[in-house]
């Protein structure tokens, strides 16, 4: 059998940062061929060569015995190669038969033929077991359903290779699940499939056989029932990852963060609980499950409808100012758009929350206190480059989240509230972040986690509150299985309500 | 991005000044002469005035399009009362009230009801000159007290009163923008505004206080105007945003925010002052100013972006990969 | 396609209940000359609304519309009065609106220049070099046959008219049945996503802006046929009135959504309520105010829907 698709010795650099380094990939049709790494190690880069966003330096691609240059995205999309992404590059104004068919409209002579795609589209849909309204604009539609139609709309153009890069992060395990279903069956007719995770339970689920790159070179090529999770993860990482969770047990203090009755119509409801001092309580639960949404209405962010925030027995007035002012402070899920200010320097970054208390005399900013204030963080945190006039955009992703960290902690807050801190973060920058964690809830911190990632709540937290559509449903202990929180995330424990 | 530091764009800016003086010095013999050169920051003032409130807006991401019209409206709300039989201060007062009142209806719309900046400047502009119009029905306010003349029309030493009144305003706001954690804020708003949120600083009342700051510089603006022609009517103003706008985008501030500076905008300023005034003096017809003003617009936006891609492929911002 | 219906029905609820109030206190509102000049100012408004309806859906503005429309309309008297035939004065007045858009549209697409900044400069350009040209002269002795336009009819119906319907229905083909039409949709709801399908979003807008230019010519020669002497100051504020139709259209500001009937409803509204102002005896100077206020309601309409829908919606 023929491979689908071969690169051979694939180089690509970025102003000298070399970002894959004589890579060989080849998928053959009737496969399910994953793709794993770290951060920075260069799945990114490779899929985006072979979809046509970048082209390589040096090697060779060849689809289907015949060697090509993919110069631009549409010309991948004319070999048949599609992908899907997280966030899709569809149109929300527009319905959903339009996303379905945009670029490649089916005209007849001048005109469009909407009739015509009305008719394959229910063709495709149908086979994908999927109901959707086609006249609903894509705005409307939920992250699952999106991504459904991405790949409806890699099936109309009769892709031969279908490319999914972390398509289930914002999934449910129900959606996850009928995502899966799809795929076997599209692998069953004869489509090479690329799947990049880093969720390495999803690989030993789906895939056939996984290639492991690091730092831009394969370190790994194998069929996935010939190796184990943890092989996996040393070829990854290069090292052993002792302890990717590490904690220390503590008794917890006094009560720190008390949340009582938080309300907002048809986000979540009387939400309740605490946060002592020294421990870490995790938020848990499904996408859609409003845990974000509850974070963000803690800290006073995102608006309340009824509902009292107490830190250490004082109430905060809901605004993220005063949430500083008493101590508390979130670190956004998304590091570029939320969390850092990418043309600022670094030591601007890190001041930036308490930025009106660095000021001297004449109400200006104290710049040598600044500086040396980063300095500090710059060097507890181990950010590299350690200089704090770098401009933020030009440091890794791993490292900007510490410098948005940085920030965070410069306020000394008494709790911290983490909104998926470790999400897209390479598996040496996760373990640093969780014995920070541990650290500081040593000190004397409390920590409320929000994470989709199972294993990091089972490994980091002492109680696991969960959510299902906006009510608190479960409260567990730590050592609780997975089966629990799925149970109660998915609804099917309504256990009593316990604070 | 870094604030007023003397840079690249400065620079060009300077060279451009010197042109643009040149030039003016060809259209007429007199342009060059002191007496002239001292009476420019005279016509500059108002627009000035109106320019530095606009680059601290601009520099958040947004723009003031009603500038124009709340000049015209406080300086019918300036007659109306004087010829009402209040007293000139408190007409005055009443005139800067109305500015900022204005303004602050700017501000909350756009701040509090996240309105796009474009659409509702546009829209209050329309509000504020109809209200002009509708109030003084199309008529001239005259008849002032003398020493109402000195604002607009007198001297400090050498300098017309103007001059000190804009350097003084330009220091202020240059050392706001700068050196306080408020000036530090508006590049950040300009920059990311969701990040900004996310660091727990109210953005809502920065860009509240930038408008409502807009429509009080107008309404100075206004004043000023007034005293210098000796009639307030509805229609001034007309044209001042796109004074004001150009000289900001010349002076090296972008159009989308984050990076510039009030020196800059002097600078634009003083060649947007320096186009007209030389152009007046050469009997050149007001609307064919307007035209010089929009290419000079145009080619300083131009050169704006060209020297900014520069930049950035220099500085190798990257992103992830 | 997705249409959404709501804002054309409030529109129409707007008109029935203003008709309403002025059934009850200025019947003569509704003299059938009356109700005919109403609809020949709605119709030109229309045509130009078309015009910028198109470029707002790419994601841009033209503010320079208003000095386009009195170039166009100073160069078609001008020709009448030189002896041009009318069909010849018509294409003068759309090819130079039509170019005057291109040049709009070229420095939109090749400086990289944020729209809003470069019509704020050519519609000082325009305007600035109509005055330069004709010294501030009103044009005075138009010949007869060039108020035929504005002032004639066809079964029944003023040219004006004729001309908005003829717009409409080829639009309203253009926007659903060509991927050009489509393709303005795609480049204001998405540019990159657009971009990587193979649209090339600069030929779009460039297209886009022409377009528009030859829709407010054609607006121009609607418009300017009408009187019997072309002011120099002509068209000053059109740029507004024109926005607001299409926004109180239903068009949405950042791009990406808007339907034609929408506009039309909005022009008729808008058109509607300058005339009534006079008949409820309102000052004509409060027009402006008026107009100033729809534009904010139908914004904050907009976004008051959208933070509905995304609450409603998904995270």
């Amino acid at each position: 059998m023929t491979a689908i698709l071969r690169l051979e010795n694939i180089h690509k650099s970025f102003g000298g940062v070399q970002a894959l380094k004589g890579v060989d990939f080849e998928l053959y049709p009737r496969e399910i061929h994953a793709v794993v790494g770290e951060n920075g190690a260069g799945k990114s880069t490779l899929i985006k060569i072979i979809s046509g966003v970048y082209s390589p330096d040096v090697g060779k691609i060849i689809f289907e015995n015949r060697e090509v240059t993919i110069e631009n995205p549409r010309i991948a999309q004319a070999l048949g190669i599609a992908t899907v992404y997280q966030e899709p590059n569809l149109y929300p104004d527009l319905s959903v038969l339009e996303n379905l068919f945009s670029g490649r409209f089916l005209k007849r002579g001048f005109l469009l033929d909407w009739e015509e795609m009305r008719q394959r589209a229910k063709e495709v849909l149908s086979l994908l077991a999927v109901d959707l309204v086609l006249q609903a604009p894509l705005k409307r539609l939920s992250r699952a359903q999106t991504q459904l139609v991405q790949i409806a709309r890699a099936l109309l153009a009769r892709a031969r290779v279908l490319i999914l890069d972390e398509a289930t992060a914002a999934l449910s395990p129900e959606e996850t699940k009928r995502l899966f279903e799809i795929l076997e069956k599209l692998r069953n007719q004869g489509v090479g499939i690329i799947y990049i995770s880093h969720r390495l339970e999803e690989i030993f689920r789906l895939a056939d056989r996984v290639t492991v790159l690091r730092d831009g070179e394969v370190v790994g090529r194998t069929k996935v029932r010939d190796i184990s999770v943890n092989r996996l993860v040393q070829l990854m990482v290069g090292r052993e990852i002792r302890d990717l969770y590490p904690r220390t047990p503590r008794t917890p203090g006094r009560t720190l963060l008390e949340v009582r009755n938080l309300s907002r119509r048809g986000v979540f409801e009387e939400i309740t609980f605490e946060v002592k001092e020294g421990e870490i309580v995790a938020l848990a639960g499904l996408v859609g499950s409003g845990r974000s949404e509850v974070a963000r209405a803690i800290y006073g962010l995102d608006a309340r409808d009824k509902g009292q925030v107490f830190l250490e027995g004082q109430q905060i007035p809901p605004r993220p100012w005063n949430a500083l002012r008493a101590g508390l402070i979130l670190l956004p899920e998304d590091r570029t758009r939320q969390g850092g200010i990418l043309s600022f320097p670094i030591s601007w970054n890190i001041g930036f929350s308490i930025i009106d208390y660095l000021r001297n005399r004449w109400w200006t900013i104290d710049e040598r206190r600044e500086h040396s204030l980063a300095k500090e963080m710059i060097q507890l945190l181990d950010v590299r480059p350690p200089k704090p006039e770098l401009t933020l955009g030009s440091l890794s992703g791993g490292n900007q989240q510490k410098v948005v960290l940085g920030r965070c902690l410069l306020v000394h807050p008494k709790v911290l509230i983490l909104d998926e801190p470790t999400q897209g973060v390479d598996v040496g920058a996760k373990a640093e972040i969780h014995r920070l964690m541990d650290r500081l809830v040593g000190e004397g911190m409390g920590i409320l986690l929000v994470s989709s990632d199972l294993p990091e709540v089972l490994g980091m937290a002492d109680r696991i509150l969960v959510l299902h559509r906006g009510r608190l449903v479960a409260h567990l202990p730590r050592g609780s299985s997975p089966e629990d929180i799925i149970k109660a995330a998915t609804g099917l424990a309504e256990a009593p309500h316990v604070r | 991005m870094r604030g007023a530091r003397i840079g690249l764009s400065e620079a060009i800016l300077g060279t451009i000044l010197l042109f643009t003086f040149l030039l003016m010095a060809q259209l007429s013999p007199q342009f060059l002469t002191s007496t002239n050169l001292l009476q420019l920051p005279r016509f500059v003032t108002e627009v000035g005035l109106i320019a530095l409130g606009m680059t601290l807006i601009i520099l958040t991401g947004g723009i003031d399009l009603s500038v124009g019209a709340i000049v015209g409206l406080a300086a019918v709300v300036l007659g109306a009362l004087y010829e009402a039989g209040v007293p000139l201060p408190g007409a005055i007062m009443g005139a800067l009230v109305v500015g900022v009142v204005a303004g602050s209806m700017n501000g909350f719309l756009i701040a509090y009801l996240r309105m796009p900046p474009l659409i509702a400047t546009l829209a209050t502009m329309a509000i504020f000159r109809g209200l002009a119009f509708g109030i003084s029905q199309g008529r001239a306010y005259r008849d002032y007290p003398d020493w109402f003349y000195t604002l607009g029309q007198g001297y400090v030493g050498p300098f017309p009163t103007q001059v000190p009144l804009l350097l003084g305003a330009a220091i202020v706001f240059a050392f706001l923008l700068s050196k306080t954690p408020f000036g530090r804020k508006i590049y950040a708003i300009g920059n990311n505004e969701t990040a900004t949120r996310f660091a727990g600083h109210d953005v809502d009342q920065v860009k509240f206080l930038l408008y409502s700051l807009s429509g009080g510089l107008s309404a100075m603006a206004a004043v000023l105007l007034v005293s210098r022609f000796s009639t307030a009517k509805a229609d001034l103003g007309q044209g001042f945003e796109l004074d004001a706008i150009t000289a900001v985008v010349l002076g090296g501030t972008s159009i989308s925010g984050g990076t510039g500076g009030v020196w800059g905008t002097v600078l634009g300023l003083l060649v947007v002052g320096a186009i007209r005034n030389g152009m007046t003096l050469a009997f050149i017809n007001t609307d064919i100013q307007q035209m010089a003003i929009g290419a000079a617009l145009i080619t300083a936006v131009t050169l704006n972006q060209v020297f900014g891609s520069l930049r950035l492929r220099r500085k190798g911002v990257r992103t992830t990969g | 396609m997705y249409v959404d219906r709501a804002r054309q029905l409030s529109i129409l609820a707007f008109l029935l209940v203003l008709g309403l109030a002025l059934l009850a206190y200025a019947p003569s509102f509704f003299q059938p000359g009356n109700l005919r000049d109403i609809l020949v100012n709605a119709s030109y408004l229309f045509v130009a609304a078309v015009g910028m309806m198109l470029v707002i859906l790419t994601g841009h503005i033209d503010l320079s519309v208003g000095a386009i429309l009195a170039i166009c309309s100073t160069a078609a008297a001008l020709a009448s009065k030189a002896g041009w035939p009318l069909f010849a004065v018509f294409l003068l007045a759309l090819g130079l609106g039509g170019a005057l858009g291109f040049l709009n549209g070229l420095l939109v697409t090749n400086l990289r220049i944020h729209s809003i900044i470069v019509t704020l400069g050519t519609m000082n350009i325009f305007r600035g070099a109509l005055i330069y040209w004709t010294q501030g002269a009103w044009i005075y002795d138009l010949p007869s046959d060039f108020r035929t336009v504005g002032l004639g009819q066809f079964g029944g119906i003023p040219y004006p008219v004729w001309g908005a319907i003829v717009t409409f229905a080829l639009f309203a083909w253009i926007l659903t049945q060509t991927s050009w039409g489509r393709s303005l949709y795609a480049a204001g709801s998405n540019p990159s996503a657009a971009h990587l399908s193979g649209i090339s979003i600069p030929k779009v807008v460039l297209g886009a802006f022409v377009v528009n230019g030859v829709l407010v010519g054609l607006s121009a020669v609607l418009f300017s046929t009408r009187f019997s002497v072309i002011q120099s100051n002509i068209g000053y504020g059109f740029e507004l009135l024109v926005i607001t139709t299409v926004v109180v259209g239903g068009v949405h500001i950042f791009g990406g959504s808007g339907t034609l009937l929408g506009v039309a409803l909005a022009a008729l509204l808008l058109s509607t309520i300058g005339t009534a102002l006079t008949f409820f005896r309102v000052s004509s100077y409060w027009e402006l105010t008026l107009q100033g206020l729809f534009v904010l309601g139908a914004v904050a309409l907009d976004i008051m829907r959208t933070r509905r829908s995304l609450q409603r919606g998904e995270v």
